[in-house]
């Protein structure tokens, strides 16, 4: 119900996390370059629900 | 009347002859007295006209016993009336304030309106006033109240009129920088009722939204005083969600709007307040791209560093060591091998020559030497006296050469 702008929130922070555990010496290389992957793909998919967002009205009754 | 008195001269007992000018300017001068002066006045409006120009003509009148029983007639000049807060309308009850002039020219007093006000209105200040009291009390303007708008909402309700600019205001701003749902609850928003609706406008939207506008045009007092009432305060206050306050022009503020968790100078600030922005957004985005490249190739970098320092902690000592150790160990081997293989060949050499020695005593030749000879016949060695017949010619091979034989007689031994 609420997915589009959650999503995103959700991601930019996943994104951030990301990009802490890269900069951290403990993370092996290996994973470093899995996690900036995973961040490259957070990126787009956070391209694709700005450029996708769509204004939607509703108007409540009155009487509800 | 008197047609032969000059009409300079006071005639005996008669007031002096003034002009209608020097009439009219002394009773302009009588009306310079304070009490007629800045004041205020109470009355109904009668014979509004608005006049082309801008100016606005009436008649403030009293009524006592169903009968009309006092009236002065008002002007209200344009520049004085381009600041009413109201479209005054005829019957209105109204405050004036003002002072009597006389205009000469229809020998008429009236008076010249400066600031026109409805009546009443006076003691719905004092209510606001009074209901700013106890809603303070209440801590429902407190700051600690405040709630922090959402990041990104999902979904924003707007309590505002269904027409008009407001709602075509925040449509636009939220439609251009971050379009996401918005859910209108409509309400009137002034009146006698309009607190009753606004109020139940705020309520119906709760669940359904992350953050409200609530928000209204520019108007007079009068117009905003809906917003002030305490069935609209609690509403805001009651909202499960944070509210976002955008009512009357930035110098109106309402107690709605002490009440909001945030306040707008005008909606489509309150538009851009609860929305972010997507520009923004994908500044921040790439942003977080360069930041992520970077952190991979410091990775990177220090992967490097890190393979350069154990490779140099490898080399020069025990590495090299090592690589000398063996180096010697495969040179001795080397030399062994060396060593090894030319006495071998040494040995097989000796061998050689003996069997070469022993092999040359067992040749032929040497028999030839000691002085035999050997006759061939035709390439074929003569082992008998069977093989040759007188007249044959022979081959005899000495030792340093041959010879050629003819058989003159062939003699077989007697005892062979």
């Amino acid at each position: 119900m609420w997915t589009l702008t959650e999503t995103y929130e959700a991601k930019i922070e996943q994104l951030r996390k990301i990009i802490d555990k890269i900069e951290d010496g403990n993370t092996s290389l290996d994973e470093s370059i899995k996690l900036y992957e995973q961040g490259a793909a957070l990126i787009k998919q956070c391209e694709t629900l700005l450029a996708g967002a769509e204004i939607k009205i509703t108007t409540l009754s009155r009487d509800a | 009347m008197d047609w032969f008195n000059t009409p300079d001269e006071p005639a005996d007992g008669k007031a002096a002859l003034m002009s209608v000018s020097e009439l009219s300017a002394l009773i302009g001068g009588l009306l310079d007295d304070p009490r007629v002066q800045d004041i205020r006045v109470k009355g109904e409006v009668t014979n509004y006209k608005h006049h082309g120009r801008g100016h606005r003509y009436f008649s403030l009148s009293e009524k006592g016993g169903g009968a009309t029983a006092a009236v002065i007639k008002c002007v209200m000049w344009r520049s004085d009336a381009d600041r009413l807060a109201f479209s005054p309308a005829e019957g209105m009850e109204v405050v004036v304030s003002g002072s009597v002039t006389v205009y000469a020219p229809h020998g008429a007093y009236q008076l010249q309106v400066k600031k026109m006000e409805k009546a009443g209105l006076g003691e719905k200040y004092l209510l606001v006033e009074q209901w700013k009291k106890e809603l303070a009390a209440e801590g429902l303007f407190a700051a600690e109240r405040k709630r922090p708008l959402p990041c990104f909402p999902a979904r924003v309700g707007v309590v505002t009129s269904e027409t008009g600019a407001v709602i075509h205001d925040i449509r636009n701003v939220i439609g251009r920088r971050y379009p996401i749902e918005i859910i209108i609850s409509p309400t009137a928003v002034q009146g006698e009722e309009a607190h009753r609706e606004i109020a139940a406008a705020i309520r119906r939207l709760a669940g359904r939204v992350d953050v409200l506008i609530v928000a209204r045009g520019g108007g007079s007092f009068e117009d905003l005083f809906p917003f002030n009432h305490p069935d609209v305060v609690r509403a805001i206050t009651q909202s499960p969600v944070p509210v976002v306050s955008a009512i009357g022009h930035e110098v109106d503020i309402t107690l709605a709007d002490l009440a909001a968790d945030l306040r707008a100078p005008t909606p489509s600030a309150a538009a851009e307040l609860v929305v972010p922005d997507r520009a923004v957004l994908l500044l921040q985005l790439q942003e977080l791209q360069r930041q992520m490249n970077a952190s991979l190739l410091g990775r990177v970098a220090w992967a490097r560093d890190e393979v350069t320092g154990l490779r140099d902690r490898l080399r020069p000592q025990r590495f090299l060591r090592k690589l000398d150790e063996r180096k010697t160990a495969t040179a001795d081997l080397g030399d062994r091998l060396d060593r090894g293989l030319q006495s071998r060949l040494g040995r097989e050499r000796l061998i050689l020559k003996e069997l070469k020695t022993a092999l040359e005593s067992r040749s032929p030749l040497a028999v030839l030497a000691r002085g035999y000879c050997v006759a061939e016949k035709d390439g074929v060695v003569v082992r008998g006296t069977g093989m040759v017949a007188e007249g044959d010619r022979l081959k005899l091979r000495m030792h340093d050469g041959s010879s050629r034989v003819i058989v003159e007689r062939v003699d077989l031994d007697g005892n062979v």
